[in-house]
């Protein structure tokens, strides 16, 4: 969620609400000899407050789980997620008095401190990741396909190689069979080979490829084809089968410019087109990459915060009982 | 040819069903969630299961208590059915008095968690906070208006007066009434040790040492003074204190407070009491009485075993121009020698060798012939050359001179405690500075308070500075036993 105008209703109150707390706590501190304490009238309403913000922060994720609730907009629950999660973590260290206290309390203390820091730490990372993305990763998918994704993008390499290199083993189907968006039960590849297939779906998305003339099919000799296949079998095809890019040189966009234009100088230049595809599969690679890491960066918080959340709701509820009764 | 990517074909990648896979990151998510309470709820489950109840205390418990960590209702004692939530005075008071500070003045009942806060770790529960205090302190006006007592005190260094020995009252300087005449400037100068003795440096280690310190060996001593049972006692010393403050919990080392000091182990070393030089020892360290005793004692043994002395004849060099003649010789009875020995001993006791400490009053000069050569007298004439009269009036305690009690102050600051073996590492002149420009026996050594708050302040870089580090809050001469409540060794497994 963005951290802008639209917030600004929600940021004054929680000031407002901060700032009655603060009041309320010097107030505490100026009569009570002592110091604050939990087990006071003010301590009391901070502890409850305080419970009170983490229970309704919490309940974000039932809310989520269950969407048909009508219970306020997802928007209103995201805010008041947000703020009063954040105000949670002041008003508790006013009931503690800034003491962490004993074994339970200084564990809640810091399952908070952490809840807390982790999610100002997303919802900071929400403010420009999502930005970086958009800027970044033009080719960018749905995250949970990704994987998917690459390997249709390695058959497609296969078959581009074969087409002018001949038959190297390598094409293997894993497109299987899954209902795909598009209304089709089965992939068809984006440019399968140098002659793309005209299909219905190609013509009504109005291709240049569905259109465009048929190209004539090449094949390479076997001394002619070398350069090709050695890059590919060596370099390209470990690249697109390997979920992360680290140790490879097509991670790296200039490099990668940089080999293609090596590769094409070496084919002859009926392989250039092909060649160009390659590169173009490779940089498409390169952005899902890209995007999972992005995207572990942007949700990678939430292993932490969500668990420890439970947990800090579940103790705190001992907390409150076994306070209460002593 | 080029390859293409339309959004129809990029949609044809995508699995309409994918959100229902299990993703490796919605896996981790979902497990996490589950195990994060759980580990929770086992950790908590397992305190509960072993009747561990210190999981849920607010924090440990003081130095004191921490035997009772475990056992909660020890204090948190059984009301109505449910504990209690703030520890009760009962429960306190089971184990041990508490006993009122300033009954009569006190406008407030203060429960024992008030100021004994616990659940604060290994603190020392006695150590209150100054506020505590400063709940009645730092506005004593409405408890009392005639209070002798400063009405805003808050802290060390907010109200709290300078010492009241140090204070003027009604525009005097404050002063010592004790009554030895002692110059601190001289002792703390190089000085000669007695007449021909050697030059000696005096410390103030010399004379001044804690109660607990006295048997060690004092360079400046004389262990047959030290030796010696004096008659006169305290009343005679010390300054009669009308104002004390509350008995303190623990009782006195012996090291906190300097003892006065005694001429036996400061002073005799080099202030000899000689008195005749047929002797070399002094006379005792006691009141004229004892002294004039000893006197007649000392000198009717020494005649006893040299009767030659009782005919004595005349040194012509003691004759002085212009004196008539006296007769060259003359016999004496052996109590007439003795007389005129003590007196010419007193003479120079009274007015010389007590006076130069002590205020010696009530002591007339005794008949200047005494022991002299008498004018008119034949040299053979036994009566005595002194009139009797005066003799005799000289053996009476009548012409015995009184010494002013010394009204040396026992504790500078009866109201609260101070201890010097815990600034044993510090040089005396550090604190007591004057000491060493004093010449007067009336000024006061004792630092002030500014000397004080250089170290005790707040601040964790200075020493304490509350209350509770010189001023006690309960009684404790008001203390009354408890009975036991406990058992061991069943209280480390019940409770009780």
């Amino acid at each position: 969620m963005l951290i802008d105008r639209t917030q600004r209703g929600w940021g004054l109150a929680s000031l407002g609400i901060f700032a009655a707390a603060l009041v309320m706590y010097f107030l505490e501190v100026s009569i009570s000899p002592q110091g604050p304490r939990g087990g006071s009238a003010i301590g009391l309403i901070f502890g409850v407050l305080g419970f009170g913000f983490m229970i309704f922060a919490a309940a974000l994720g039932a809310r989520k789980r269950v969407p048909t609730w009508r219970v306020g907009r997802a928007k209103a629950w995201m805010r008041g997620h947000l703020w009063l999660g954040l105000l949670s973590l002041p008003l508790i260290l006013f009931h503690g008095g800034f003491h962490f206290g004993g074994t339970l309390t200084r564990v809640l203390m810091w399952l908070l401190i952490v809840t807390v820091a982790s999610g100002v730490y997303g919802a900071l990372l929400q403010n420009f990741i999502p930005k970086k993305m958009t800027a970044d990763i033009p080719l960018e998918t749905i995250y949970d396909e990704i994987s998917h994704v690459r390997g249709l993008l390695r058959e497609e390499a296969d078959r581009a190689v074969e087409s002018i290199c001949g038959d190297v083993g390598l094409a293997k189907d894993v497109s299987g069979k899954i209902q795909r968006a598009g209304g089709f039960t089965a992939l068809r590849p984006i440019a399968a080979s140098a002659a793309p297939l005209r299909t219905s779906a190609a013509v009504s998305a109005g291709a240049s490829a569905a259109v465009a003339p048929a190209a004539e099919i090449i094949l390479l000799s076997e001394t002619e084809s070398a350069p090709l296949r050695k890059f590919y079998i060596e370099e390209m095809r470990p690249f697109l089968e390997q979920s992360k890019s680290r140790g490879s040189l097509l991670a790296d966009e200039a490099r990668a410019s940089s080999i293609f234009t090596g590769l094409r100088t070496l084919l002859p230049a009926a392989a250039h087109n092909t060649s160009s595809d390659l590169e173009d599969i490779c940089d498409e690679a390169r952005q899902l990459l890209r995007q999972e890491r992005l995207h572990r960066w942007l949700h990678g918080w939430l292993l932490l915060h969500i668990p420890l959340s439970l947990a800090l709701i579940l103790l705190g509820a001992v907390h409150a009982v076994m306070a209460l009764r002593y | 040819m080029a390859r293409t990517r339309t959004t129809k074909t990029v949609a044809q990648r995508i699995d309409l069903n994918y959100f229902k896979r299990p993703t490796p990151f919605k896996r981790a998510k979902l497990w996490l969630a589950i195990l994060a309470p759980a580990i929770a709820l086992v950790w908590i489950g397992w305190h509960v299961l072993g009747r561990d109840n210190r999981v849920y205390s607010s924090g440990r418990l003081s130095e004191a208590h921490a035997v009772l960590e475990k056992e909660c209702a020890a204090c948190h004692v059984q009301q109505a059915g449910g504990y209690s939530a703030a520890a009760a005075d009962s429960a306190c008071l089971a184990c041990h008095d508490g006993p009122v500070h300033h009954a009569t003045n006190v406008s407030v009942k203060l429960a024992c968690a008030e100021c004994h806060v616990e659940h604060r770790r290994r603190v020392n529960l006695a150590a209150t906070k100054n506020e505590s205090c400063a709940q009645c302190h730092g506005d004593l006006s409405p408890a009392g208006r005639d209070s002798k007592y400063f009405k805003h005190i808050r802290t060390f260094a907010d109200g709290h007066p300078e010492f009241a020995a140090l204070r003027s009252a009604a525009g005097t300087s404050a002063s010592d009434s004790g009554t030895i005449k002692l110059n601190h400037a001289l002792h703390l100068r190089l000085i000669r040790r007695g007449p021909s003795g050697p030059m000696v440096q005096l410390d103030c280690s010399h004379c001044h040492r804690t109660t607990a310190s006295q048997s060690m060996d004092w360079p400046y001593g004389d262990a047959r003074y030290a030796a010696a049972a004096p008659t006169y006692n305290g009343k005679d010393e010390f300054r009669e204190v009308n104002s004390r403050g509350l008995t303190a919990r623990t009782p006195a080392s012996g090291r906190e407070l300097i003892a006065p000091p005694k001429f036996a182990n400061a002073c005799a070393g080099c202030h000899l009491l000689t008195f005749d030089t047929r002797f070399d020892e002094g006379v005792p360290h006691d009141i004229p009485q004892v002294i004039h005793e000893y006197l007649v004692r000392r000198f009717a043994k020494y005649i006893a075993t040299h009767p030659a002395e009782l005919r004595e004849a005349q040194n012509p060099l003691r004759n002085l121009a212009g004196r008539e003649n006296r007769p060259a010789t003359r016999s004496v009875s052996g109590a007439q020698w003795v007389a005129e020995r003590v007196a010419v001993s007193e003479e120079l006791l009274w007015h010389k060798t007590c006076a130069q400490c002590h205020a010696v009053s009530a002591s007339t000069l005794q008949d200047v012939r005494i022991a002299r050569w008498d004018t008119g007298k034949s040299s053979d004439q036994k009566s005595p050359s002194v009139s009797l009269a005066v003799l005799e009036l000289a053996a009476t305690e009548r012409l015995l001179p009184e010494i002013a009690n010394a009204n040396i102050t026992l504790q500078w600051l009866p109201h609260s405690r101070f201890d010097h073996d815990a600034h044993r590492g510090f040089s005396c002149s550090g604190c007591h500075q004057n000491a060493l420009t004093s010449t007067e026996t009336s000024d006061i050594l004792i630092p002030g308070i500014a000397t004080c708050q250089k170290c005790h302040a707040e601040g964790s870089d200075r020493a304490e500075s509350r209350c509770f580090e010189c001023h006690t809050y309960h009684d404790w001469a008001k203390r009354k036993e408890a009975k036991p409540t406990f058992t061991l060794p069943a209280l480390r497994s019940t409770g009780k």
